[in-house]
């Protein structure tokens, strides 16, 4: 399977190559498609050209991107393998869809918006749509991420909710730290409820909430721990955290990130199935991310789940799978 | 009988048994010990905010016709008895700092029967007086609808079934029952009232009262006032009784307690403070309402459900003071609404931690981090209330509930003073022990002089609270088990 980088050189392009090379190089060693969309030109012919110039210009403008991509990866990254694309389509987001559908493509890179602060996830406008339509996962790189000292994944992150889709997102992110050798974090977030005024029943109401919710969450994920261990699907070293406060910049707060940590977060099921679909929590978690956030459609989560628990049979058959 | 039942304690240890104060503080807080910053204009604004438009938008046309112009009187009375009940409520907050209202407080201090008693209370005070401030919001709402279109929602879909004295009928409050989803759709989204825009609720609720009182003052006609005393004292106390219950919510300064700063000199200010505007203003809308039209004609069927803003359209002939007035009261009393849902589902809540209630009640969504299936639950039981049942037969039942919690809450505080002597107490009440007895002896003495239909029903519903404390709650009450602190989770939240 490929990598699909969406890339342009200026926003956020660069961090997102170093992204998909963290991504390419971990585990078994996956191929990158760097694909630059370039406008697409006025089909319509007329005798006079009006606008070959225009195409002309386009294509110039992506094989300068692409060189660019070519020359920093060269320089970087010189073992990785790589091919480069140049598409136009109708719109940016369909471009590359159809170039991950081309290309073969499992996974679609995007780097952060510029307008945002280094070193955070920027939602722009390419990705913001992407995130509502998609059918693969996307990963998205912070401004000015850099792979670091690390050059590999360290660890993976799972965003897990404790509802029936967030436990095929575990599974699916366990069995890819297995694959890619990253440890496995298993990390709930919880923001507590803004406090109601005039507080009839006290202003710390909902501390109380927050803390009936946390107990149900530790039972959670001990019990999900438990299921990924009846799979034989626990990596080794995995950890649990939940992180609560008052905002969602306090919950991020809560935690520690280590340099090659990668967020992974799945989508709502409430949109269509097969797509990536980000629930209202799914895109805070996302937007107040330090680390670069991968978004996994429900769907796939699924699909990726039931495969883990097959080859897991397979592999163990001695192991009884608990029910699910 | 079983074995469990075999090894739990004696029924009365069960009955006496109280929630230990400290193991309660530690339960209900997530993060180090927030910061003193409420002054007392804010906790005053809590006050003003959380107690005026439960009632007053309502209760004239209630209370006029038992107490004729003398009134005034009774509103002087529920806001001595408020009043004093909020002080106890302060010294109990402090020394129990915990939510879940009066019932935690109860709990903790006179053990769990008493703190079942309280719950059946409190179950009136919040979840009954929702389902009666959404019949009132209905009433304004059709009224605005009438003023401004010319027509408002047929009277089938806008009053209850049942009968109540001469009051229209209809098959189901619509308005009503379509508000309490609403504000629950909400709840469990997680949507919240800011203490900016209970600010502005306060200046919009104020705004419109002060428009009714000088409007009123307009046609004040001092005839209305002759026989003042005509009803006696038992038809001041009787209205007294009613109108108590426009008074609720200056119980919600206390609260706040243990973020008010220099709370032994804050609270009692901002209790005194709050109580004295909301008293005022009452009085005032009292008097231009009696004063603008006779007692009689409060009981006229016209004004049963919308009630100052027919007044208005009597006095000015014309509806646009009718029309501000309903809008003022629509906006103002949703906001009450989705409050008062608010705390009902936040005191089961409490209850659901507690064993007292299933442990669904305390089991929260974990897409949403609301209580859910709490929410709802207590949506639907207010909808059916506020769909079918008149308020009139609601606004006494709350009065007696929420006064017989102050009375247990004023008895608490004293228990307190003598079993606890060295709790340490952010605010104690002034002139104990007098404050303390003398709001017992106001509260009952209200209580007292409500209608015997009223004692009927709240007896009738104590009884059935406390056989399913006896039948069920007892035996699944987390401190039959006090090494396991925290309770089992419900199968239904631990997925699949």
């Amino acid at each position: 399977m490929t990598i699909i980088v969406g890339y342009q050189p200026d926003k956020g392009g660069r961090s997102s190559l170093e992204l998909a090379t963290l991504l390419a190089q971990s585990g078994r060693k996956e191929p990158l498609a760097v694909v630059t969309v370039v406008p697409q030109h006025w089909s319509t012919p007329s005798m006079a050209k009006v606008d070959g110039e225009y195409a002309d210009w386009a294509n110039q403008q992506g094989k300068a991107a692409l060189a660019t991509a070519q020359a920093y990866l060269a320089a970087k990254h010189p073992e990785v393998e790589v091919s480069f694309h140049q598409v136009s389509g109708r719109s940016i987001q369909s471009a590359l869809l159809q170039a991950c559908k081309d290309l073969g493509g499992d996974l679609l890179v995007l780097g952060s918006s510029s307008d945002g602060r280094v070193g955070q996830v920027v939602i722009g406008s390419t990705a913001e749509p992407l995130l509502h339509s998609s059918d693969v996962p996307i990963a998205i790189a912070p401004r000015g991420y850099r792979t670091g000292a690390a050059g590999r994944l360290t660890r993976l992150t799972c965003s897990f909710s404790g509802t029936q889709e967030s436990k095929d997102l575990l599974l699916a992110t366990a069995q890819m730290s297995l694959r890619v050798g990253g440890r496995l974090r298993i990390v709930t977030f919880g923001v507590r409820g803004r406090t109601m005024y005039p507080p009839e029943v006290g202003l710390r109401a909902e501390d109380m909430v927050l803390q009936s919710w946390t107990e149900q969450v530790t039972a959670d994920q001990e019990q999900a721990v438990e299921l990924l261990r009846g799979y034989g699907l626990l990596p080794e070293h995995t950890t649990k955290a939940i992180a609560t406060g008052a905002s969602w910049v306090d919950v991020m707060d809560e935690l520690e990130w280590e340099p090659g940590e990668v967020l992974v977060v799945g989508s709502s099921p409430i949109g269509p199935l097969a797509r990536v679909f980000l629930g209202s929590r799914a895109i805070k978690i996302v937007r107040y991310s330090p680390v670069p956030v991968v978004v996994v459609p429900a769907g796939i989560a699924k699909e990726e789940a039931a495969d883990a628990v097959e080859a897991a049979a397979e592999a163990g058959p001695a192991q009884t799978p608990p029910s699910r | 009988m079983s074995s469990a039942e075999a090894s739990s304690p004696s029924l009365s240890a069960q009955l006496w048994r109280r929630k230990p104060v400290n193991h309660m503080t530690d339960s209900g807080h997530a993060g180090p010990d927030l910061k003193r910053t409420i002054g007392t204009f804010q906790l005053t604004m809590f006050g003003v905010g959380a107690t005026v438009g439960t009632g007053i938008f309502f209760v004239l046309q209630e209370a006029v016709p038992d107490a004729g112009p003398a009134v005034i009187l009774s509103f002087i009375l529920a806001g001595i008895a408020a009043g004093l009940s909020a002080l106890c409520y302060a010294e109990m907050a402090s020394a129990i700092p915990v939510s879940g209202s009066t019932y935690s407080y109860a709990y903790a201090a006179l053990g769990e029967l008493v703190a079942m008693v309280v719950a059946a209370c409190v179950l009136l005070e919040y979840g009954v007086s929702t389902a009666a401030v959404a019949v009132g919001w209905s009433g304004y709402l059709n009224k605005l609808l009438e003023n401004l279109f010319g027509a408002g929602i047929p009277e089938a879909l806008s009053y209850a079934p049942i009968p109540h004295e001469e009051d229209a009928t209809g098959f189901i409050n619509l308005p009503a029952v379509i508000l309490v989803f609403l504000c629950a759709m909400l709840l469990i989204r997680g949507a919240s009232e800011s203490a900016k825009v209970n600010a502005i609720m306060v200046v919009i609720k104020l705004a419109v009262l002060v428009m009714f009182v000088v409007i009123g003052l307009t046609a004040f006609n001092a005839d209305n006032f002759e026989n003042f005393m005509g009803a006696g004292v038992a038809g001041i106390g009787a209205a007294a009784g009613t109108i108590f219950f426009s008074f609720i919510g200056l119980d919600a300064v206390a609260t706040a307690g243990e973020e008010v700063k220099n709370p032994q000199k804050t609270m009692p200010r901002a209790i005194l403070l709050a109580l004295a505007i909301v008293t005022s203003v009452y009085v005032l809308v009292a008097v231009a309402g009696v004063g603008a039209q006779p007692a009689s004609e409060f009981e006229a069927p016209e004004q049963q459900s919308a009630g100052l803003a027919v007044i208005l359209d009597n006095i000015t002939g014309s509806t646009w003071a009718g029309t501000v007035l309903a809008l003022g009261a629509v906006i103002s009393i949703f906001s009450v609404t989705l409050v008062t849902l608010y705390g009902q589902t936040r005191i089961l809540f409490a209850m659901g931690r507690d064993g007292m209630l299933s442990k669904r009640f305390a089991s929260v969504n974990p897409r949403t981090l609301t209580p859910t299936f709490n929410t709802i639950v207590v949506a639907i039981v207010v909808a059916l209330i506020a769909g079918f049942v008149p308020s009139g037969y609601l606004w006494d039942v709350i009065s007696i509930g929420t006064l017989g919690a102050f009375t247990v809450v004023a008895i608490g505080v004293i228990v307190l003073r003598t079993t606890e002597p060295d709790m340490p107490r952010g605010f104690k009440v002034p002139l104990y022990p007098v404050t303390p007895i003398l709001t017992v002896l106001v509260c009952l003495w209200v209580m007292y002089n409500l209608p015997i239909q009223t004692w009927v029903y709240f007896l009738i519903w104590l009884a059935i609270v406390l056989t399913y404390y006896l039948v069920w709650a007892r035996r699944h009450s987390a401190l039959n088990n006090p090494d396991a602190r925290l309770p089992d989770l419900p199968d239904t939240m631990k997925g699949h």
